[in-house]
């Protein structure tokens, strides 16, 4: 029965940047498909918010804080997982943001190692962290999500595009190395959703902003993401890896014309 | 209940081909509880007998149409008779595919034609024909299932290489036109499927070392992905290519 495929029943998963935004999204959709879950993030508050959500769909769940630019905070965070539920199946690196957006010459060094640390070494903290675990047990699922930003660039766009960029190619290259271990891993890239990781009133003025710039003409909504990640974490992906998955309301297909701009030209 | 995002309750798919896969593909919509009508020249009855049992048991219907969706008259057929069993038409999955591969010097001109003919002009008669019926009620969902050859090249394969490249170049252009109206295009690239168990022999079939995943794929490893993007769950999916192929362009 194909809906059973989605089934996510008996997994634990653990998502990061889980207490707020598309993390938390993905973290409530794998709970209703039936997995444990484990957020993490830098601040608790949020964290505990989602904990007590999945716990009230029926499902186990952890908060634990963590900043996954730091190795030695990743590698106890997964190790505390484990010894809780026992295992790890899926893994979502969601953690990430935005990093200043200035001219190259007004970066300094600290803020260009901040920026990638954040956008890409967090996520290859993660993924070295549940490599072994997932490798002795001949099975595992990773999800990045990247961000339509790791496609294209854009102007005194450096940090962020380079990070996620990056995410995307290690994506590729993991999954080419567990291909045969049943380790599955691809990319979610996700384009202009009406959450951000700060919330704040103009951040979420500029997003709705963009709304004539997207060809379906609106952001995404938040829950949307939830169900592309229960695809790719879940059997009905079986034979799908090392491939990104794009959601973003068409926003990359158009190139650099115009959201519906076509003029008629008769041969 | 899990899954139910997933569900295509209410919702009538066209399913235009007659292969394995084409078959396959309308099982699992109506195991997701769409009405379906799977619409091809060559329908194999025997297969076409196990998907409409497949789909009693979720007591939807699989209506078989005998017709040749790759000229105008049977893409309109096939729109025809949804209307007229279902009342509407929801989703449109092309899976029609004419694999085809000769040294690019010796490919005569009626070759060049009927693969294009096949692969990509049916797509257009299909996509054209159930388009307008979209257009009129404001929502739908195309999907295109191409090959990983839409994206990357193979020796003496280029006029496949060329009719699915224009598929997904249709699918791009397509998504952008009918976003407004909320119709959602997207294409779905499958790497090597094969329907049958593996066995020994092909174990041995030299493409397999090549396959990071190191098999061929089932054509029931695409179902759900064909459910996910039929549903409202992909509402803000279109334009783009998903691939299932077990690791192969991740190489490419």
């Amino acid at each position: 029965m194909i809906l059973e495929q989605f089934s996510l029943e008996v997994k634990t998963a653990i998502i990061t940047g889980g207490g707020s935004g598309l993390g938390r999204e993905i973290a409530l959709a794998m709970a209703r498909a039936g997995a444990d879950v484990a957020v993490t993030a830098r601040h608790l508050e949020r964290l505990e918010e989602t904990a007590a959500e999945v716990r009230k769909l029926g499902k186990k769940s952890l908060a634990l804080s963590t900043d996954v630019t730091r190795s030695d905070q990743v590698n106890r965070m997964v190790e505390r997982v484990i010894s809780e539920f026992g295992k790890v199946d899926i893994m979502v690196n969601n953690a990430g943001s935005g990093a200043p957006r200035k001219p190259i010459w007004e970066i300094s060094d600290q803020e260009w190692r901040e920026g990638i640390d954040t956008n890409l070494t967090g996520a290859f903290y993660c993924c070295r962290a549940v490599s072994r675990h997932m490798v002795e047990r001949q099975q595992g699922n990773i999800i990045n999500v990247a961000s339509g930003y790791g496609l294209r660039g854009d102007r005194n766009l450096f940090m962020y595009s380079c990070g996620k960029a990056g995410t995307i190619l290690l994506t590729r290259s993991l999954a080419l190395t567990w291909a045969r271990d049943g380790i599955r891993v691809n990319s979610i890239v996700p384009g202009w959703f009406a959450t951000m990781p700060r919330m704040d009133p103009e951040v979420q003025r500029f997003i709705a902003s963009r709304a004539p710039f997207i060809p379906v003409g609106r952001p995404g909504h938040p829950e949307e993401i939830g169900p592309l990640a229960v695809y790719l974490a879940s059997d009905a992906s079986s034979y799908v890896t090392g491939q990104i998955f794009l959601t973003d309301g068409g926003g990359l297909v158009g190139g650099f014309a115009p959201t519906h701009y076509g003029p008629i030209v008769p041969i | 209940m899990i899954g139910d995002e997933f569900s295509l309750k209410g919702k009538v798919g066209i399913v235009a081909g007659d292969s394995g896969l084409a078959c396959s593909v309308a099982e699992a919509l109506a195991e997701a509880d769409a009405e379906v009508i799977l619409a091809g020249r060559g329908l194999n009855a025997r297969e076409v007998q196990d998907v409409q049992a497949a789909a009693r048991r979720m007591g939807r219907r699989v209506v078989a149409v005998r017709t040749n969706i790759a000229q105008p008259r049977g893409a309109q057929a096939m729109v025809d008779k949804a209307l007229a069993e279902f009342g509407r038409i929801d989703i449109l999955v092309n899976t029609v595919d004419l694999p085809f591969g000769k040294p690019l010097v010796e490919v005569t001109n009626d070759e060049w034609r009927r693969v294009f003919d096949a692969n990509l002009t049916a797509v257009f008669y299909c996509c054209r024909a159930v388009g307008q019926h979209l257009l009129q009620q404001k929502s739908g969902r195309i999907i295109n299932i191409v090959s990983g050859l839409a994206v990357r090249g193979m020796s003496n394969w280029t006029a496949y290489c060329a009719s699915k490249g224009g598929v997904l170049q249709l699918t791009r252009a397509l998504a952008l036109e009918w976003a407004r109206a909320n119709i959602r295009v997207n294409a779905i690239g499958t790497g090597w499927l094969s329907a049958e168990e593996v066995s020994e022999e092909a174990e041995k079939d030299p493409l397999i070392r090549y396959i990071p995943m190191r098999r061929k794929g089932k054509p029931s490893e695409l179902g759900g992905l064909v459910v996910y993007l039929a549903s409202d769950a992909s509402d803000y999916v279109t334009g783009h290519l998903y691939v299932v192929d077990g690791g192969v362009l991740a190489h490419a």
